[in-house]
């Protein structure tokens, strides 16, 4: 209300609905516009004039709190406090929708006061809720584990203070905050001193402690919460308005080093991210806390991801004060002055939640007030940045990452630059092994040009045992054989027992005579045996075919001399001749 | 047994050793000694105690040292029962910021008992140069503004578990109304309460 903006807001809201102005206004005429939850009057107007009529005449007050009791209200015309209420409800649930103020929002928000008007005696119909219902049923299991006057005891404490916080709407969130302190301390000193808790551990105290806490606190949550968020509302909004003019801040502005680009930075970021905003939708103040200490845990993760050993306080901050900037956690002032209010004391001031709760304020704080000297920079480039002319270097980049569209599409194509770079590189792998196998082609071509130039084949005469028996020869030597032995006289000696024929698998051979036999078909030998044929066998130089150079000429032994199939018919079979 | 929660805060400029000695403190070990430890982070930690028949759970809270986050420190330091003020004994600036912080203090946290605390003495040990900062200024200054004045070494352990043991000893001494007195400063401090205590009745 206080704000300049926010008059210039509301005369368009105004027009739109065809209200005239001048019904706007407080009553007092103090310019602030008024509301009629308030009687016509702004609420700092309203607020002075309550508290006037509360120290001058508290018997009329108290007829005013007694009409307004729910049980007597709920047939009549609603009146104001119930519209407050309504209103609060309708506005939580709206912010928590909407973070922005909306055309749509706007023209919903006014229509509840016709649908409040209509929809009266709204407390009956109201059933518990599901967040009620747990915490009983869990309040209710524990307290069976005490002793029965302890428990009775308990339960009837905590009724009481609902009912009367519950009656009373109209009370201040100040007020309604020493109330409930005050019971915390009366309840504490109460499981202490009091014969009926006598036998409880310090632990069952403390759970007992805990618990009435956390039902408490649930059950009331609609009631001081609603109150708290629509007097904190401009608070609200300036902060999420501050959040959202500096979404350019890099956690290298803060000091910090942490590395959002790193896919497992993100996720951590995203799930701290994700705490810091559930706090909001929790009831009970240790609800939130917690909400607070997981975030503040996912930091912790995130800094020892980015810089190995473990994280400090000096590196801590920052990076809260960047996940806040980031979140933007809806209702953040009312839910830290909620908890603030509303906790116990000891919770604040002691424990895991207590320290990460005040960093949290520590940051809220930073970010409130901000300056270009707190990010290391110009107040001119502060300036430009803040209103939006100018893009820090890689800001625009860093916020895109928070968009999930625009993330999955920067994964995307991360994904696919690394799969084209793996593709390239397959093709270059492959092409060099295209070069390779040619390469290795033409060394082995040009190698055996080489050895084929150097050792051309010299086909020496065939060299036949002179006492072979003429039947295991196959016939294509065999006339062959017989020539030779007409025409020279051989060593008897030569190489006898080195040649051996072997796989004479058809008998039919035995029988047959020995013909002559100059050109037979044969591949490898072909040539062999031609040659063999017609060279005049020299005894002392007498060897086969050679398959490495033998400059020597002399006899040598070959272990294999080639494999060649006779391919006439009776020898269907390969021959493996060895010697 | 009677069960009190005591708030520590860790002020000192950034890297001055805060996190170390707080480290020393609740792990016994120091950051150089290991690589990977398993603690990820010691921002925050609570220590229990056995003083006499009183459990005590300190809770230890370090703070950004950065001169940045300067203005909101005292948002830390509300409600505390006890302040260590760190500063390096080789960087003769950090002790400059001592002053800042116990000023502050003062102002804002006036029953803050403060406790000032040099670490990495064992760095001074090892080479005489690189003490920056007299021991006799720092003693002056402890006596000037009534604080303890230690000397501490994470990476040793030295004094550490001395300091807090201190801090303990005055905050019961100072805070908790001793039923059964055991300790002979405990004797000399109750009378004196209890006599107050029984004329405003």
């Amino acid at each position: 209300m206080s704000s300049k903006s926010e008059p210039a807001h509301r005369f368009r809201r105004a027009n739109l609905l065809h209200i005239p102005e001048s019904d706007l206004l407080c009553k007092n005429g103090c310019g602030f516009y008024g509301n009629p939850a308030w009687q016509g009057y702004c609420s700092k107007c309203h607020k002075e004039l309550y508290q006037k009529s509360k120290h001058s005449n508290v018997p009329e007050l108290k007829s005013k709190y007694s009409r307004r009791s729910p049980s007597q209200t709920s047939g009549e015309s609603p009146d104001s406090s119930f519209l407050t209420f309504s209103k609060f409800e309708e506005k939580k649930r709206h912010q928590s929708e909407k973070r922005a103020k909306t055309i749509k929002s706007i023209i919903k928000r006014t229509s509840t006061f016709k649908e409040a008007a209509a929809h009266s005696g709204w407390k009956e119909q109201r059933h518990m809720s599901f967040e009620s219902q747990k915490v009983n049923r869990d309040f209710g299991e524990f307290l069976k584990t005490l002793r029965e006057p302890a428990a009775q005891d308990v339960k009837k404490h905590i009724h009481v203070l609902i009912d009367r916080v519950q009656k009373y709407t109209d009370r201040s969130i100040d007020e309604a905050s020493e109330l409930i302190q005050d019971f915390y301390q009366a309840v504490g000193e109460r499981f202490e001193t009091h014969p009926a808790f006598q036998g409880a551990s310090p632990d069952q105290v403390e759970q007992l402690m805990n618990f009435t806490e956390k039902y408490l606190m649930t059950r009331l949550y609609k009631v001081l919460f609603g109150q708290i968020s629509t007097e904190d509302e401009e608070k609200d909004l300036a902060i999420q308005k501050r959040i959202r003019s500096l979404n350019w801040v890099t956690a290298e502005h803060l000091g910090s080093d942490i590395d959002d680009k790193h896919p497992e930075v993100r996720d951590l970021i995203d799930k701290a991210i994700t705490d810091i905003i559930e706090m909001d939708s929790k009831r009970a103040p240790q609800d939130k806390l917690s909400c607070i200490v997981r975030c503040s845990q996912n930091i912790f993760n995130i800094l020892h991801v980015c810089h190995g050993g473990p994280a400090s306080a000096d590196e801590f901050l920052p990076a809260l004060v960047f996940i806040v900037l980031k979140a933007n956690p809806p209702l953040l002032q009312s839910n830290i002055k909620y908890i603030t209010q509303f906790s116990n004391p000891s919770r604040l001031m002691s424990g895991e939640g207590g320290y990460y709760f005040t960093n949290l304020c520590c940051a809220v704080a930073f970010i409130e007030n901000l300056t270009a000297e707190s990010l290391n920079l110009s107040q001119d480039e502060f300036n430009r940045y803040l209103s939006g002319e100018a893009v820090p270097p890689g800001g625009y980049e860093q916020n895109a990452f928070l968009c999930e569209g625009l993330r999955l599409m920067y994964q995307n194509l991360a994904a696919l630059s690394d799969l084209r770079q793996r593709h390239d590189k397959l093709m270059a792998e492959a092409l060099s092994l295209r070069e390779d196998m040619n390469k290795f082609k033409d060394t082995i071509t040009k190698e055996v040009d080489l050895v084929l130039a150097k050792t051309p084949l010299i086909i020496q005469p065939y060299k036949i045992p002179p006492d072979i028996d003429l039947k295991v020869l196959p016939s294509v030597i065999r006339e062959h054989v017989l020539q030779d032995r007409a025409s020279s006289t051989w060593p008897t000696d030569v190489l006898l027992t080195e040649a051996t024929l072997v796989d004479i698998e058809n008998d039919q051979i035995a029988g047959q005579q020995a013909v002559e036999d100059s050109g037979c078909p044969l591949s490898a030998s072909d040539i062999f045996i031609k040659q063999a044929s017609s060279l005049k066998p020299k005894p002392e130089k007498v060897t086969h075919v050679l398959l490495e150079p033998s400059t020597t000429g002399t006899v040598e032994t070959f272990h294999k001399v080639g494999e060649y199939s006779l391919d006439l018919g009776e020898f269907p079979h390969s021959h493996f001749v060895q010697m | 047994m009677k069960r009190v929660d005591l708030k520590i805060v860790l002020l000192g400029k950034e890297y001055g050793g805060k996190t170390s000695l707080l480290e020393r403190y609740l792990y016994d070990h120091f950051h150089g000694d290991l690589p990977y430890q398993n603690t990820i982070g010691a921002a925050f930690g609570a220590k229990k105690i056995q003083l006499d028949d009183k459990q005590i759970t300190m809770g230890i809270w370090d703070t950004a040292g950065s001169e940045r986050y300067e203005a909101m420190s005292k948002i830390y330091y509300r409600g505390a029962k006890a302040a260590i003020v760190c500063y390096d004994l080789t960087d003769s600036s950090s002790f400059e910021r001592v002053k800042f912080w116990v000023d502050e203090l003062k102002k804002f946290e006036e029953d803050c008992m403060i406790y000032l605390c040099g670490t990495k003495k064992d760095l001074v040990q090892e080479d005489r140069q690189c003490r920056k900062i007299d021991y006799h200024t720092t003693t002056d200054y402890a006596d000037e503004i009534g604080a303890n004045l230690f000397e501490t070494s994470s990476k040793t352990g030295e004094c550490v578990r001395e300091l807090f043991t201190q801090i303990a000893m005055d905050f019961v001494n100072k805070y908790v109304p001793s039923s059964k007195e055991k300790n002979e400063d405990l004797i000399l401090e109750s009378p004196g309460k209890k006599s107050t205590f029984c004329c405003s009745s």
